[in-house]
């Protein structure tokens, strides 16, 4: 088992070792958060890059939640992402995120980090697509 | 087969090899992995891949000379001083460009024995990039890197019988244009930045010398730097788009086609592409009317003399340079292609990316005419490291 982990990250590194492509967080990224490793909620991360401000959009669609805000501090490569929408019964609900991008260098770099929507307290991953 | 293939993962590749090739059929599995990861990493830059500053000198018995593009090695079998015999793999460029600067490679033979100074790589790997080579039964040095080749006798830049200035070979002759002046861009100031030859800053404060860059993107630019650019799109052989492909080393061609209101750029480096810049009055549009490309959508005028060429349209999946400056789909560039003189093209680029720079700036270098050649074959796949 412990070889066969070591032939999936080999794999993974060959493919996911170059690629970094404009601004480090556009693009569209994929992934889930959720309070436990069991429960989890699929999230698709949509952002754009204006010169001025990161914009977004969390679960493009008739779900969709607008970011209110997204601040990068390239010191440490950390992400602090605000947004409020609605949650499935309807009622607003506001979302805090704080992740950090790993593998940079990777056309598929990852963001993880906490994830807080509403009163409910989780993580996520998220790979860029 | 090159030493320091793998040097990036060296320990994980070590735990990987025994892993799989403990495995039934591992040695075949093995050696289809390999066959397939070797197009990954087909070119290091060469800051990523040698170390500038621990020259070394060697002397050995040469085993082995592949005269391959884009760089030739000799094989080297060297004695320390413990009577034990290492073997050196020894980079002495690129052989097309060794070629026309008078060697070849019947210049060493098997069993000479040489003495190289030169720069050893990052890993432990017992590879070299060769300063100079010389060879101990003369005396004489060779495969001295190339400095700034003889050029064709001093004359006028060629005109087209219009009096327009003519960036291709005249009828009956051929030629391209080679060496540039400069394998790095950075913002015309008097300021003079330490850096190697592809754009390895010497002190990473001096990142905001090279160009004025939005927070994000300097951090992203210092990040490429302590890697020693070991990231570089280039190296898995993607386009050298915008002003990179004007500093590859070898070459590029004008084909100026007056009737079809265009001109190609033929490129002698990356994997020999081409570009198409419309001189026939069409508008340029924005960049965001177009489909991202690597070489963009390009229109051009002539300014009295000189090719004043705007783009806009490019992916983001180049950089501008070996030295890692990054940019994103709003990049818009206006190149001055001035041919001074028969010999000599001035080139001089503005950036203009406001998601990636504080404001539009200009760097310049000059490239030399390379007379009576063409550009020679070479496919950056074609990678010695891996065909061996």
């Amino acid at each position: 088992m412990q070889k066969l982990a070591l032939f999936v990250v080999f794999l993974l590194m060959m493919m996911s070792a170059f690629g970094q492509e404009g601004h480090p967080l556009t693009g569209t990224w994929s992934g889930d958060w959720g309070p436990t490793a069991a429960q989890r909620n699929h999230v698709t991360l949509v952002m754009t890059w204006d010169g001025k401000v990161v914009k977004g959009t969390i679960n493009p669609g008739p779900e969709a939640i607008q970011l209110a805000s997204v601040v990068l501090d390239v010191t440490n490569w950390t992400v602090r992402i605000e947004a409020d929408g609605k949650d499935q019964s309807g009622k607003p609900v506001h979302v805090s995120a704080e992740g950090k991008i790993d593998d940079l260098s990777s056309a598929h770099r990852k963001l993880s980090g906490t994830w807080m929507q509403g009163t409910t307290k989780g993580d996520f991953r998220l790979i860029r697509d | 087969m090159t030493l320091d293939l793998l040097e990036i993962n060296v320990n994980t590749m070590k735990a990987f090899a025994s892993a799989i090739i403990d495995r039934p059929y591992g040695l075949g599995l093995a050696i289809a992995l390999l066959l397939f990861a070797a197009p990954v990493f087909p070119q290091r830059p060469f800051s990523a891949t040698y170390d500038s500053s621990r020259p070394l000198k060697l002397q050995g018995i040469v085993t082995r000379i592949d005269w391959v593009t884009p760089n030739a090695f000799v094989f080297i079998e060297v004695r320390d001083t413990t009577n034990t015999i290492a073997n050196w793999a020894i980079d002495i460029g690129n052989p097309i460009e060794l070629e026309r600067d008078g060697w070849k490679r019947s210049t060493l033979n098997i069993g000479d024995v040489i003495t190289v100074e030169g720069l050893p790589t990052r890993s432990e790997a017992r590879q070299a990039f060769a300063k100079s080579v010389t060879l101990m039964r003369t005396g004489k040095r060779l495969f001295v890197p190339p400095t700034r080749r003889a050029a064709a006798p001093a004359a006028p830049a060629p005109r087209w019988p219009d009096g327009q200035i003519r960036l291709s070979p005249t009828p009956g002759k051929t030629g391209y244009w080679g060496a540039s002046s400069s394998k790095v861009l950075v913002e015309n100031t008097a300021v003079k930045i330490p850096m190697t030859e592809d754009g390895l800053l010497l002190n990473i404060s001096d990142a905001d010398k090279v160009a004025p860059f939005l927070p994000w993107a300097k951090a992203l630019y210092e990040y490429r730097q302590r890697r020693f650019l070991r990231d570089d799109p280039y190296s898995r052989c993607v386009p050298p788009g915008g002003p990179r492909q004007f500093q590859m080393p070898n070459g590029f061609q004008f084909i100026e086609q007056k009737e079809l209101g265009r001109i190609l750029v033929f490129l002698g480096g990356g994997d020999r592409n081409w570009r198409v810049i419309y001189t026939d009055g069409r508008p340029l549009g924005t960049a965001a009317e177009a489909v991202p490309s690597y070489y963009g959508f390009s229109v051009g005028r002539w300014e009295k003399d000189t090719l004043v060429v705007e783009s806009v349209g490019y992916n983001e999946k180049f950089w501008l340079t070996s030295a890692g400056l990054p940019h994103t789909e709003a990049l818009h560039l206006t190149e001055r292609f001035t041919r001074t003189d028969l010999n000599t093209l001035k080139y001089e680029v503005t950036v203009d990316d406001p998601r990636t720079y504080t404001r539009p700036w200009t760097g310049s270098w000059t490239v030399q005419w390379v007379p009576d050649q063409d550009i020679q074959e070479y496919f950056c796949e074609d990678n010695s490291d891996f065909i061996r």
